[in-house]
């Protein structure tokens, strides 16, 4: 019995763990269609919604939205990432964390940082810069902004990853500048290309900012028949299916591109390049790279300076609550359940398991698929009185997380392991190791740098979450992101900001804490 | 290079985090068991509402467990997740920043009337004879008026003045689709009748009020002077009185209709795993203590004659409320959402 | 007595194109068997069915005369079927000490703590690395990890050893001294050996019958000697003629002096 155990151990332990994924990732996305096919009013009567060419409308104009902010983080995050990563710009490595940091933030917290600069009684602000916040140009202004360094840091990995022969071949018949269009940036093509894909998922998803700035977009017309006076939840539904058909492409165009493997080599090769020299143009991009990182960081300053003028932080120990040490335990959980299923699903599908690479689509369609589905769909399993316990605690985000940010994990976790040898294995495998033996004994402790590297990404999502978990927290126990957005209604600014400049700091302690465990020893 | 210890030492640090992680989830589920708890989901401003639990909890003892919405443009989904929930309510208490969003919940059943002692005090206009829902702590639809664009004119006196054409131009509202707008909106339709009220929106169309996108927007148009007044909330009309900006607050149709009073509700929700302390915190809310607190931290102003309030507040009883049904607004509010949405132009 | 291992008309796809096609071949206990073949013709497929990573579409795979893989099924899986093998990238564990990467294996087949450590360091001075146990395969020079790399296979005393190109990357004065080592301890043994390479040179250091493969099928099979009096194909007559070029001389009987011949280092 135990050695027929042994013996399957391998399904057993991955489809275990493809079973918690599907749980909390596919299940929720599944059951709100299930509902709609019960509602009261009957099925037609709903789709008629669908019928108005006025949603069509809205949704043509969100995704426009998002298509503008996708090309605008391009046109930032393409030249910045080839700048940063291979060439002599002056201070390259401190730009790219100045740059990067923001992404960390939920964008609703920068679009508070440039109401706090801008805004009508802004630092710089006045009606005519209020009024432009306030619009199209604001949401896809702060959105490009937040989302660039996506682009950025996928270009940069991939240049890093590169064939160095490549460029160094280019570079004895060519000067730098054509080394780095006809030879760099194809090679940082397929980051280009899932950098652009990350980003429109996440704007067209977004609620935060647009419904700060004002702005009507789709998701957040879902939103309202879900939570406003308007309440249609058959119309809500209705209303989501479009965006199912979207977030179905952007998975497509993401399996094509990943079909090509060409992000096997993603990050791990760090031999040290000489960059290209800009030669005179050093100090003009150098110039033009510091502008952006300061750019980036002006709404983190922002907030801190709004924080400091109002004592905002003085007031913090009243309006803070639980909410730090939910918003921490939460992500703690979520992410090691993110990196135990991630690991294992990560392993199968770096070998290529059968089904794994079902169980990574499906990750990434929950990430890629607007939270307010996820959401209604999570409450609409959980809540019975048999999984209470879960339901009314800290566990229901926990769950909300995973299924939403299994894919950070994964994906990390795969390209991680996908760098090593399968021969590692299955050496291991015709030694008589079993799958247990061999994933606890030989993957792991080889891959332990990725494991908690994908371990602090997940964390890091979670913290900033705020679109799934303000869905369905538990009373009392709402992450620090859902409670800096529920105060800001008519809230003390100061606090909101000093709440704010605390997420920051959390968020850049765990980062730098991260940083520092993995470069204590370099990898051999 | 890689050193035995060094990854033993790592593996262990990881093994730590998450034992460390699991006991805090063992505190986290400990503290919670113990003493009385109720769960609120509200849509009054946490800014506002988190310090009248926390004076709860002082005075009762009980744990308020909340979930927090927020009104305007931007709703975190509570209502919609009282409904999600309806098969297994988690919610004791909901408290309404608005008089319509129960009577979502009314007519699916999931109210249990309480007619709680302290509701005696509060007009009987203002709540349901048999418990199903209270209203308190009311917010007042007004006209705020720049006094320095004003000039010498009369101040404009009712909602009417929206469409007369002495002010094409001047003055704003903010979209009747969202908000406590689209409240006020409802209850023209069921006070003056459809046809009339479609005559009255258009004509505001014909008379270029300004549409913006909230209240808050409209208490700066008039503050800052580009519109001579505007329809807004008495809570945003008081930011703008604070912040010393040349403006009146005008209690509209004091001679006719009466002001529009939009209380925040308390529904207490069929099923609620804690009924006593939700009876508990119900009959708090009502009291003339929390009424005043609201008056003090939200502009709200009181519906008990009892409730001490500030000097700037007005009570409900000193001035002409409009008479309404409120749920006849809440129904009616339903019905025109697609003419309005062909109004707005969207 | 079963073959050691045998293959009866092994056939494997990938998609349409085939990778195996109607392979028949038998390896004797204690025999040691080069599977010859230019790249891509199925040789370290093969190995991967022997080792049970993959599972013919048809045919069968017998281990010892039992069946283990067969008509699209892997029966036995790999851990089970008490096999070593050595990669061409030798695939020591970075993480573990030479003494771990040899003890990994013994403690997954629940080797006695006593007789692990008796058989690592047995096996360790035989390679020549009682010295290294504690070392890192990083710290190691390429000779070194390829020791390392054996002794880890053949620690486990396992019913078959598979060898897949384990010499490719070396340099040939390297080369030739690991390869005497290799017949040396595979002798000693007598332990099952499939050793894959594209150069007849070295098979015939070991002193190995071939096994040619050309596109997926068995195009001979033999001693040396067959190959050299009635080569197949051309391309067996290619891998004669390379390896007669390396000038090495080669007894009718076999290949035991080979090695004695070549230069020590």
């Amino acid at each position: 019995m135990i050695t027929r155990l042994a013996r399957h151990q391998e399904p057993l332990i991955f489809w275990g763990m493809g079973v918690l994924l599907i749980a909390t990732a596919l299940l929720p996305l599944l059951w709100p269609m299930t509902e709609l096919l019960r509602l009261p009013e009957g099925l037609g009567k709903v789709l008629a919604t669908l019928g108005t060419g006025r949603m069509w409308a809205l949704l043509g104009r969100s995704v426009a939205l998002a298509a503008g902010i996708t090309f605008i983080a391009c046109l930032l995050g393409i030249p910045l990432g080839l700048l940063l990563a291979r060439t002599d710009v002056v201070g390259a490595r401190v730009i790219l964390l100045l740059h990067a940091f923001p992404l960390f933030l939920p964008p609703f917290l920068l679009a508070l940082g440039w109401f706090y600069l801008f805004g009508h009684q802004g630092l710089l602000g006045e009606a005519a810069t209020a009024g432009l916040m306030f619009g199209e140009f604001g949401l896809v202004s702060v959105l490009a902004l937040a989302l660039a360094p996506i682009v950025t840091l996928l270009v940069a990995l991939g240049l890093w990853g590169a064939d160095p022969g490549l460029e160094e071949a280019a570079r004895t018949v060519a000067g730098p500048w054509r080394v780095a269009t006809r030879i760099l940036l194809p090679a940082a093509w397929p980051g280009i290309a899932l950098g652009a894909i990350v980003v429109f998922a996440l704007a067209l998803s977004e609620l935060g900012v647009p419904m700060f700035l004002r702005v009507d977009v789709y998701p957040a017309a879902v939103f309202a028949r879900l939570g406003g006076i308007d309440y249609a939840p058959g119309e809500a539904l209705a209303l989501a299916l479009p965006l199912i058909p979207i977030a179905l492409l952007l998975l497509a165009a993401e399996r094509r591109l990943s079909g090509r493997r060409s992000f096997a080599v993603l990050g791990l090769r760090t031999g040290s390049r000489n960059p290209l020299p800009l030669g005179r143009w050093r100090a003009a991009a150098s110039a033009a790279c510091w502008l952006v990182a300061a750019v980036s960081i002006a709404p983190l300053a922002s907030l801190a300076l709004r924080a400091q003028q109002g004592n905002g932080f003085a007031a913090v120990p009243d309006w803070i609550g639980n909410s730090l040490t939910n918003s921490l335990l939460a992500g703690g959980l979520a992410a090691t359940g993110i990196v135990i299923i991630g690991f294992v699903v990560g392993h199968g599908v770096a070998r290529r398991r059968t089904g794994a690479t079902v169980l990574d689509a499906l990750a990434v369609l929950a990430f890629v698929t607007p939270a307010v589905i996820l959401g209604i769909g999570l409450i609409a399993l959980w809540n019975r009185p048999a999984l209470a316990f879960v339901y009314g605690s800290i566990g229901m985000i926990v769950v909300g997380y995973i299924g939403r940010y299994a894919v950070v994990g994964l994906r990390t976790l795969t390209t991680v392991i996908a760098q090593s040898s399968p021969h590692l294995e299955e050496s291991a495998a015709a030694a008589g190791a079993g799958y247990w033996r061999r994933l606890t004994r030989i993957v792991a402790p080889l891959h332990w740098r990725g494991v908690f590297a994908a371990w602090l990404l997940a964390l890091v999502f979670c913290l900033r979450d705020l679109e799934t978990a303000v869905l369905f927290y538990p009373p009392g126990g709402e992450p620090l992101t859902v409670r800096i957005f529920t105060l800001e209604a008519n809230g003390p600014e100061a606090v909101v900001a000093a709440l704010a400049v605390v997420q920051t700091a959390v968020t850049a302690a765990a980062l730098a804490l991260g940083g520092a465990l993995l470069g204590r020893r370099s990898a051999p | 290079m890689w050193q035995a210890i060094g990854i033993l030492d790592d593996m262990k640090r990881i093994h730590t985090i998450s034992i460390l992680g699991i006991l805090l989830v063992i505190l986290a589920g400990c503290s919670q068991q113990s003493g009385q708890e109720v769960v609120v989901y509200t849509s009054v401003d946490q800014v506002f509402s988190e310090p009248v639990f926390r004076a709860f909890e002082r005075a009762s003892g009980v744990r308020v467990r909340a979930v927090y919405d927020t009104e305007e443009a931007k709703s975190t989904g509570v209502l919609n997740r009282l409904i999600a929930e309806a098969d297994n309510p988690r919610a004791d208490v909901f408290w309404s920043g608005d008089p319509v969003r129960p009577f979502v919940l009314v007519d699916r059943g999931l109210i249990e009337p309480y007619v709680s002692p302290q509701a005696q005090a509060i007009p009987s206009d203002f709540k349901a004879a048999d418990g199903t829902w209270t209203g308190f702590a009311a917010r007042a639809r007004v006209l705020l008026v720049n006094r320095e664009r004003l000039g010498d004119r009369d101040l404009p006196r009712s909602v009417r003045d929206l469409a007369d054409p002495q002010w094409k131009g001047e003055a704003a509202i903010a979209n009747p689709l969202f908000g406590t707008t689209t409240i006020h909106a409802a209850a023209w339709f069921s006070a003056w009748g459809e046809e009339d009220a479609k005559a009255f929106l258009t004509a505001l169309k014909d008379n270029q009020v300004r549409i913006a996108s909230s209240n808050g927007e409209v208490k700066r148009l008039v503050a800052s002077g580009e519109v001579t007044f505007g329809l807004t909330d008495t809570d945003d009309a008081f930011v703008a009185l604070q912040s010393g900006a040349p403006v009146e607050v005008v209690y509209p149709d004091q001679e006719g209709l009466g002001t529009l009073l939009m209380p925040t509700t308390v529904v207490k929700i069929r099923g609620g795993p804690n009924p006593e302390p939700a009876r508990q915190l119900i009959d708090y809310l009502l009291s003339a203590e929390v009424e005043g607190l609201m008056a003090e931290s939200a502009a709200h102003m009181p519906l008990r004659p009892d409730a001490p309030h500030p000097e700037h507040i007005r009570a409900a009883s000193a001035l002409r409320a409009m008479q309404v049904d409120y749920a006849r607004v809440a129904a009616q509010m339903q019905n025109i959402q697609p003419w309005l949405r062909t109004w707005a132009g969207l | 007595m079963n073959p050691a291992i045998e293959l009866c008309d092994v056939t494997l796809r990938y998609g349409n194109q085939p990778v195996l096609e109607g392979l028949s071949l038998s390896v004797r206990q204690g025999d040691v068997l080069a599977l010859l073949g230019p790249s891509g013709c199925g040789k370290s497929t093969l190995l991967r069915l022997i080792l049970g990573f993959i599972a013919p579409a048809q045919g069968h795979l017998r281990l010892d005369g039992a069946v283990v893989s067969g008509e699209g099924r892997v029966l036995q899986p790999p851990e089970a079927r008490r096999l070593a093998v050595v990669f061409q990238d030798l695939a020591l564990w970075p993480h573990l000490t030479v003494q771990e990467n040899l003890a990994f294996g013994l403690a997954a087949q629940k080797i006695p703590t006593q007789e692990r450590e008796q058989r690592i360091a047995h096996m360790l001075a035989r390679v020549g690395l009682g010295e290294k146990a504690t070392r890192y395969p990083g710290d190691l020079s390429g000779g070194e990890r390829q020791r390392v790399a054996i002794a880890r296979a053949l620690v486990l005393e396992p019913r078959a050893v598979l060898l897949d190109e384990p010499l490719a990357n070396v340099d040939v004065a390297l080369k030739a001294e690991l390869l005497g080592l290799f017949r040396e301890v595979l002798k000693e043994r007598e332990v099952t050996t499939v050793y894959v390479s594209h150069d007849l040179s070295e098979a015939m250091a070991l002193g190995a019958r071939a096994a040619v493969l050309e596109t997926g099928r068995l195009v001979q099979h033999g001693s040396f000697d067959d190959l050299r009096s009635a080569p197949a194909t051309p391309f067996v007559q290619a891998l004669v003629n390379n390896a007669a070029w390396k000038n090495i001389q080669v007894e009718p009987d076999g290949a035991d002096r080979v090695a004695d011949d070549l230069p020590e280092r």
